[in-house]
């Protein structure tokens, strides 16, 4: 029951955002439009891999560092792409996709360096230096970022924070197969954890008693979930609240077991998105939201909500 | 350093406000911190005043050689001060608001000055003479440049988009002095409906109202990146090569070369 009624919402989401648009589109054309075809379908599609894959990365990681406010951006990441972004600009290098690549690039610099501190205490990721190493890593990505941005050409690179928090409007065919093609690998390897991961909330010691492979666990899930985010930022910029807030409502109604709750959170994370998308182009048409503030605007009540009744019950 | 702050205590005693409060003589040592404020100074005879500028002031040629005082956007107040300044001429917008006011209280006089649309131009033509004692010159210089304001639009012939930045797509409304240029030149802005200066559009919004003409305020010769993105092909502009490139000093600034700028604009048009 939980389950069609999800699929039904995954698909309605994914339906409305095809339907629905600032451009008028008749019901009877919307199969020939060209609109359709080339932006609006592929849009969507993106919206929905994104947003699935923010979801089932960050059930992962706080499932990993065992912290309910971990968030796939919190690790540091959204800073390296910010920072790859604004150098990508300031160089001035060409061609259309200089972007997302150096903001793809950016992200896995920022992976590496906290991945790094996390090792810092042994061959055990630390869940707590991950989390304050992202910290650390996005500040200072974000110092270094600033102080290009005021030296250099600031008109130009203004831009590049404007590309940062974008959202889905670079969408096309291109994007969706390199996603469709990149993320599966990582959604792999996370489902893979599924079990372990459930061990792992019992404590890092008793997943150990109870046969985990504890620190390959933990190394495989956070290099899984942040290359699953880096690929997001760097075809959609930073989306917020949907890493944060899709596992814990998935949570709410599918309880602990990861077998479960990381499908919930794809379905959830991509329907979520996909439907915000759609507010997002048209609420204020013939002018554009940005996507990030319709998220929290959804996501920030429904998850109130949800914790009103969860500290009730 | 110390020389530096000694500059500022001579200024703040050789300016205090009770010595020139009464009547302002007109201004001998003027910094500009806008490119169009340049170029007024320039067109009204008080170039030569000038001792401070932006570093986007690049014309008139002449405006090359007055020391840069920085990109203005804030002002650094200390390099502004090192010129030692009589008259500094600020846009009116928020952080200068502030800088002026830190300015005042250093003793130096300032003016903030709107200059968002091409009704602008007259009034901040005469302001600048009003206080660079040449009134005659900005005067005629401000008829000229109130009728290009005042002058009812020729009907438009075509259509363009202005492109700012291509992700998201941020378009310019009808609040941007380009619109202005646009309608003045013949062409219908297709967001000319959306009041806001600029504004975050869908792609498909583009789509849909179909601009004969995709504007992009560049100084290359070479379309932007994005006209070879795959999502961006769905703009007819796009996919035919019509695209505007318009040199941001000329077409980027309201200023006495605006007239030029809608007649090259026009003649661009009709090509």
């Amino acid at each position: 029951m939980r389950w069609t009624l999800l699929a039904l919402v995954a698909v309605l989401a994914l339906l409305l955002s095809v339907v629905l648009g600032p451009a008028a589109v008749p019901l009877s054309e919307l199969l020939r439009s060209d609109i359709v075809w080339n932006l609006r379908a592929p849009r969507a599609l993106l919206a929905f891999l994104v947003g699935g894959s923010l979801g089932v990365a960050g059930a992962g990681l706080q499932a990993l560092v065992r912290n309910p406010l971990a968030d796939p951006f919190l690790l540091g990441l959204s800073g390296g792409a910010g920072l790859g972004a604004v150098l990508a600009i300031a160089l001035h290098l060409p061609g259309p996709w200089a972007l997302p690549i150096a903001a793809f690039l950016g992200a896995l610099a920022a992976l590496g360096l906290v991945y790094r501190l996390g090792l810092i205490g042994g061959a055990s990721l630390d869940p707590r230096i991950l989390l304050l190493g992202g910290v650390a890593i996005g500040a200072f990505t974000a110092a270094i970022t600033t102080a290009i941005v005021s030296l250099a050409d600031a008109a130009e690179l203004r831009n590049a924070f404007l590309w940062l928090w974008g959202g889905l409007s670079g969408a096309s065919w291109d994007s969706v197969l390199i996603v469709a093609l990149y993320a599966p690998i990582p959604l792999a390897v996370l489902f893979a954890a599924s079990r372990p991961l459930d061990l792992l909330a019992l404590g890092e010691e008793s997943a150990g008693y109870l046969g985990a492979d504890v620190d390959a666990v933990k190394r495989r899930v956070y290099l899984a979930a942040s290359l699953l985010t880096a690929a997001a930022v760097a075809v959609s910029g930073v989306i917020g609240f949907v890493g944060l807030v899709v596992p814990h409502i998935a949570r709410l109604t599918w309880g602990h077991r990861h077998r479960s709750l990381l499908p919930a959170a794809f379905l959830g994370g991509g329907a979520l998105l996909a439907f915000a998308d759609t507010l997002a182009r048209t609420v204020v048409a013939p002018r554009e939201l940005p996507v990030g503030v319709v998220t929290a605007l959804i996501g920030v009540p429904v998850f109130a909500l949800l914790l009103k009744r969860w500290t009730i019950a | 350093m110390l020389r530096r702050l000694s500059v500022v205590v001579l200024i703040l005693f050789a300016c205090h406000p009770s010595a020139r409060r009464h009547e302002t003589p007109p201004a001998h040592r003027i910094v500009s911190l806008l490119p169009s404020f340049t170029e007024l100074l320039f067109a009204i005879g008080a170039g030569d005043r000038i001792v401070g500028r932006t570093q986007w002031c690049d014309y008139p040629q002449a405006a090359l050689e007055i020391p840069s005082v920085g990109d203005g956007m804030p002002p650094n107040i200390e390099a502004v001060m090192a010129r030692r300044p009589d008259l500094v001429v600020l846009y009116n917008a928020g952080p200068n608001v502030t800088a002026a006011k830190q300015l005042e209280r250093a003793g130096i006089q300032t003016v903030l000055i709107d200059l968002n649309r091409l009704e602008n131009l007259g009034p901040a033509a005469r302001t600048l003479g009003r206080l660079t004692g040449r009134q005659e010159q900005a005067e005629s210089l401000a008829i000229v440049l109130d009728s290009l304001a005042g002058r009812p639009p020729p009907p438009s012939t075509t259509s363009l988009a202005f492109i700012v930045w291509d992700n998201p797509p941020i378009v310019i409304g009808h609040g941007s002095y380009l619109d202005q240029l646009a309608t003045q030149a013949g062409a219908r802005n297709v967001f000319g409906d959306i009041a806001a200066p600029s504004a975050q559009v869908s792609l498909e919004t583009i789509v849909a109202r179909d601009p004969q003409w995709i504007a992009v305020l560049a100084d290359s010769a070479v379309p932007p990146a994005f006209a070879k993105r795959r999502e961006w092909r769905a703009v007819r502009a796009v996919r035919e090569g019509h695209f505007l490139l318009l040199p941001g000093s000329l077409f980027g600034r309201p200023g006495p070369r605006s007239g030029e700028a809608i007649a090259q604009l026009r003649a661009r048009l009709a090509r």
